[in-house]
């Protein structure tokens, strides 16, 4: 498989609930997750269930244009609650492979399956249109820092 | 047991003692990280240390993003949070909330008459920020038995109100003339109420006209005390006795029957669980009169027949 595509977003957020910041980069620390996000230090909606796939997590910038072209919902990159915004990557098809992501390696490990807790969170009725494009998890293979603009591509 | 990453997490960063009866607290983030945006009217659940969950108005300006206010009034004859909160929690303690929600949002776009019965101002302290801002028409009724049991009169005479808000002592013989308030509204002007039950019950006769343009805010617990009845659990088949003064949420859990619930004052609609059979007496204060055709709050509700059938 072959893909070029780029990060346009990145975000974190230290607890549950709390809104994403939009960053200008992310330390991605291998085998844990990202420096001050909620995944990394057990703070996330689900770390009572932790998962050694969900280190970090990815959604696409595609995906908040069809919500806005088909649905008239406006989902911001920072509500979406995935630390990285792509284009250009066909992030269902990437289940089990390694791509590369600036200068760091990640291993996607499923697909995100979006829950009713994004709808109390953003107070809009998304549940059902996030089926199937909810954004994929991954392992952190090889870490360091990405930045914005930063391809993304097969390792 | 309810675990930390599944309510919002907030620090305690400052109280104030507003007057004798009342006290501010103002809630962080332990990291002062942004909190979750609320919007005016809302409120949220307050989880106390001892397990109360009480709901509580947020009171400060929407557009400050990194705190939550809550303004209490301590109750001595209330059901404990009042006292708890006045009594134990310190600044620095933490306290775990509710995402925000909001069954009283003010209008966008309609000239806004607000009543508010004592520390039922609360609600509406959150939106005069934004309505001040936004130049829209508002007039503010502030009702007390007296100036002293109005706690938040300087802090409104501090917000460069002028004539928009206008103070109401029944001691000193200056009652709300309701009738003058309602006869005085725009064509398309909506009035919300907040404050205690028989203000709401007189507002809510008065006023039913309005239909859509009317709302109101209830505080406090809904009650009511019911013979004995059954409940017949409908797919397990269960039968749950009920017994006077026992409430129907009781009983189910005394039975082992998993209800979630909240306010426990039929305020939040946390329990609310689909009827099937029966006469329920509906004592929910914030159920849409159409959704209690399906749905009742067992916490404060009751049967007026022997039986009752829910969908659980």
């Amino acid at each position: 498989m072959t893909f070029t595509g780029k990060v346009e977003g990145l975000h974190v957020t230290p607890r549950s609930f709390l809104p994403m910041r939009n960053m200008e980069k992310l330390q991605l620390i291998e085998g844990l997750g990202v420096e001050g996000d909620r995944h990394s230090i057990n703070e996330a909606f689900h770390s009572d269930r932790p998962e050694e796939g969900r280190q970090i997590t990815f959604f696409e910038a595609e995906t908040l244009e069809a919500l806005k072209r088909d649905h008239h919902i406006i989902l911001k990159p920072e509500q979406h609650r995935r630390n990285v915004t792509t284009r250009g990557v066909p992030l269902n098809h990437l289940v089990g492979r390694r791509f590369r992501v600036g200068t760091c390696v990640v291993e996607a490990t499923r697909l995100t399956t979006p829950c009713r807790h994004i709808e109390q969170i953003t107070g809009l009725e998304i549940y059902e249109v996030l089926l199937h494009r909810a954004g994929l998890n991954a392992k952190i293979v090889k870490g360091g820092e990405i930045h914005l603009g930063d391809i993304i591509e097969p390792e | 047991m309810l675990k930390r990453i599944h309510r919002v997490t907030t620090v305690v960063s400052r109280i104030e003692q507003i007057d004798p009866r009342v006290k501010r607290f103002h809630l962080q983030d332990p990291g002062g990280w942004e909190l979750p945006p609320f919007t005016a009217g809302a409120h949220i659940d307050i989880h106390l240390p001892s397990g109360l969950i009480r709901q509580y108005s947020l009171s400060g300006d929407p557009a400050r993003d990194d705190t939550y206010t809550i303004a209490v009034q301590r109750e001595e004859d209330g059901r404990g949070g009042s006292r708890e909160l006045h009594d134990d929690v310190q600044v620095g303690d933490e306290l775990l909330v509710s995402l925000p929600r909001n069954s009283f949002p003010i209008a966008a776009d309609a000239a806004v008459t607000m009543v508010a019965g004592g520390i039922g101002i609360t609600p509406f302290l959150s939106a005069l920020p934004s309505l001040l801002a936004s130049g829209r028409p508002f007039v503010l009724h502030y009702c007390a038995g007296s100036l002293d049991r109005a706690s938040f009169v300087p802090m409104l005479q501090e917000m460069g109100l002028a004539d928009r808000v206008r103070f109401h002592f029944s001691e000193t013989g200056q009652r709300l003339d309701l009738a003058r308030v309602i006869a005085g509204l725009d064509e398309d002007g909506h009035l919300y109420c907040c404050g205690p039950a028989r203000m709401l019950e007189a507002i809510e006769t008065q006023a039913g006209h309005l239909g859509e343009r009317l709302h109101v805010e209830h505080f406090g617990i809904a009650a009511g005390v019911d013979p004995a009845y059954e409940v017949l659990l409908a797919r397990s088949g269960q039968v749950v006795p009920v017994a006077p003064g026992q409430t129907m949420l009781q009983a189910l859990r005394a039975a082992d029957v998993h209800v979630p619930a909240s306010c426990e004052g039929g305020v939040c609609l946390d329990c609310k669980c689909r009827w099937l059979e029966g006469t329920p007496i509906h004592r929910e204060l914030t159920m849409p009169l159409d959704d209690r055709k399906e749905w009742i709050t067992p916490c404060v509700s009751g049967s007026a027949g022997p039986r009752l059938t829910l969908d659980l």
